[in-house]
């Protein structure tokens, strides 16, 4: 088949990723029904729920990881089901949730596994494939450890090296589930950048499933929220994500305010302790003297 | 929106590097590396395969050798060179190398070292329906070999439908039930079994390279020749399962046929050297973690296979030579060898924090 050119800057055809009607489950265990969802195309959507609402699930389930009991996925108007596995590798690619290496093997040969939909019996590795593992390196701030073996690697690198994989298997659609797990604040927002960067100059279009909401809000074009593997809300995140949303998903009291630096919604838990210090502080303004003891907050 | 103010983390982009000729030199390193490897492991094994024809208890000079090759018969030597020890060290090579391959597929599939066919029962199944075979309806000669392959597929049959949904660990399991399962399978048709039958069964399970014979290596050599290309397939789709079968499907392979397949094929690596030498205890076990070692830590199914051959080779040399007029089968020795070897593994790989 014929090949994308290499320029990393050339924009393919947008592509769009729905589901129709779908359920999912583990054996007898059904986790989504009956679920109707569409990825806007050369967008960035985000999925957000509570621990265990199914929204891994749904991910794997648009990834051809799991069959549907029901329904069907639609990549560009074609069932995912009906179509080769490796020809649909070509433009769908996923990162599942911490991916785990085989022992000894370098970064270089790692991301070029990202390219096996690419091959065949009489289609080798060629230059297009260096050029596109090159690319893959460079974008994710690799390229100096290609040579290394993954074991040596810290948690970040070790991530945005599996970030790199996915990159090189150059797909119209990415699908990322937890991709900042086990990672600090600092690459949890390198990741995002890279995946973001990449979407704005590629133009894929991208789905990731994140537990940080208000990296969520930041990063995401169409935000998806889940609870009990239903789609609670969906849109613009200025639209979704409200303190009644956050209630309504998470069971969580909060406030939502206008991100400082970019102006998303940013979501700031209440909880207990924030009655306890409010409490604190309405008692110092009394003057009374039988201040509650709450740590760190003294004058 | 947010992309435009996001702030850049580092400087290097597609722009820095231009083309992917360095990559091609990335990759090639450890393969140079591993080429080199695998023609050392393959000079070792010419080399344990010459020590085993020309030395020991009757030496042979190498022009005698060649003249005997070339169909010259030298009293004495003859017999004992071309009906004994030739046809014994290319059997133990052929065995080994089959054996170091079938333990290195089931290892990397399910990405755990104890999940080679001896642990996981699939040689011990082969060994109960072999000797069933012998002892209850007194099956001789290619007939043991035929019942040997069909007990290892059921065998394995048995644990993955049991297994199923469980997870590579759980196979690992209820193999090792399997394995003490078929063990008291064998323990009592032994007892059935007369003197002389019994007396030769006990041999061939412990793996033994005594009675080879021309028909044996033949047969083996033909097995190996027709499943090769097939390795030659699973060790791609290998790859793709070694990274997880998530992983594996997202990059396009075709997860429960590469399994199927991979197992089939290290289920007849694991029966045919079984049928035809005995289950040579710890070689399957051994061969992939050694490779794996000698590799920088990345598995290889041709080198595991050269491994195994190695240690085949090497092992029957000792078992021949030890003891001075007897021949010990070889299995005694890859035993003796494996089991502190195992013990060592276990202790090392547990300090090392990485999987054997």
């Amino acid at each position: 088949m014929a090949m994308r050119p290499n320029n990393p800057d050339a924009m393919p055809p947008v592509a769009t990723l729905s589901a129709t009607g779908l359920s999912l489950g583990y054996g007898e265990r059904t986790i989504v029904a009956d679920l109707d969802v569409e990825l806007p195309a050369g967008k960035v959507t985000i999925i957000v729920g509570a621990n265990a609402c199914g929204k891994s699930t749904v991910l794997r389930g648009l990834a051809r990881l799991l069959k549907p009991g029901a329904g069907v996925v639609h990549l560009d108007g074609e069932d995912i089901h009906k179509v080769p596995t490796r020809t649909l590798a070509r433009k769908l690619g996923i990162l599942p949730q911490t991916p785990t290496a085989p022992d000894g093997i370098s970064v270089a040969d790692l991301v070029g596994r990202g390219r096996s939909p690419h091959q065949g019996w009489f289609r080798q590795w060629s230059t297009a494939d260096d050029d596109a593992v090159a690319a893959a390196l460079n974008v994710t701030g690799t390229a100096e450890l290609a040579g290394r073996s993954i074991d040596e690697l810290s948690g970040g690198q070790r991530q945005r090296v599996w970030i790199a994989m996915a990159l090189a298997q150059e797909t119209d659609v990415l699908l990322l589930d937890e991709p900042t797990t086990y990672l600090d604040l600092a690459h949890q927002v390198e990741v995002l950048d890279v995946v973001s960067e990449l979407n704005a100059r590629r133009g894929i279009t991208v789905a990731i499933v994140l537990h940080d909401l208000n990296l969520a809000a930041r990063y995401a074009d169409h935000l998806i929220a889940m609870k009990d593997g239903a789609v609670v809300a969906q849109g613009a995140p200025e639209k979704v994500m409200t303190a009644e949303l956050v209630q309504k998903v998470f069971g969580l009291e909060s406030v939502v305010v206008a991100d400082p630096v970019v102006g998303t919604p940013m979501v700031v838990p209440i909880g207990r302790r924030a009655a306890l210090l409010a409490e604190a502080a309405a008692a110092k303004l009394q003057g009374l003297e039988s201040v509650p003891e709450v740590e760190g907050v003294q004058a | 929106m947010s992309v435009q103010t996001a702030v850049k983390g580092h400087g290097k982009t597609a722009s820095t590097v231009v083309g992917g000729a360095w990559v091609r030199d990335a990759r090639k390193a450890p393969r140079r590396r591993r080429a080199c490897l695998m023609g050392t492991m393959a000079a070792l094994v010419f080399a344990l395969l010459a020590v085993n024809i020309l030395l020991g208890s009757y030496t042979v000079t190498i022009p005698d050798f060649f003249a005997m090759l070339g169909g010259k018969t030298i009293p004495g030597a003859s017999f004992i060179v071309m009906e004994n020890k030739l046809p014994q060290a290319l059997l133990g090579m052929l065995a080994g190398a089959s054996f170091g391959v079938a333990g290195a597929v089931f290892q990397t599939m399910l990405r755990n070292p104890l999940a080679s066919p001896d642990i996981i029962g699939i040689s011990y199944g082969a060994s109960a329906t072999a000797v069933a075979a012998v002892v209850l309806f007194g099956v001789r000669g290619a007939g043991v070999s035929v019942a040997a392959i069909i007990g290892a597929l059921l065998v394995a049959l048995v644990i993955t439908a049991l297994a199923r949904r469980r997870g590579g660990t759980g196979l690992i399991l209820i193999g090792i039930g399997a394995a003490a399962f078929m063990q008291a399978v064998v323990t009592f048709l032994m007892s059935r079994a007369d003197v002389s039958n019994a007396q030769e069964l006990m041999v061939w399970l412990t793996g033994s390279l005594n009675s080879a014979n021309w028909e044996r290596v033949g047969l083996l050599t033909i097995a190996l020749v027709v499943l090769a290309p097939f390795v030659a397939v699973g060790s791609r789709e290998l790859r793709g399962l070694s990274l997880g079968g998530d992983t594996a499907a997202g990059l396009g392979f075709n997860v429960p046929r590469a399994r199927l397949l991979l197992t089939i094929l290290g289920v007849l690596l694991a029966a045919l050297p079984t049928a035809a030498a005995g289950p040579i205890a710890f070689v399957a076990f051994l061969s992939g973690p050694i490779a794996k070692r000698l590799n920088g830590g990345a598995a290889s199914l041709p080198l595991s296979g050269l491994v195994g051959a190695a240690i085949v080779l090497a092992a029957h040399f000792v078992a021949v030579n030890a003891i001075p007029g007897t021949s010990l089968p070889v299995g005694v020795v890859t035993g003796a060898l494996g089991a502190p070897f195992l013990l060592w593994l276990l202790i090392y790989t547990n300090r090392a924090n990485q999987g054997g």
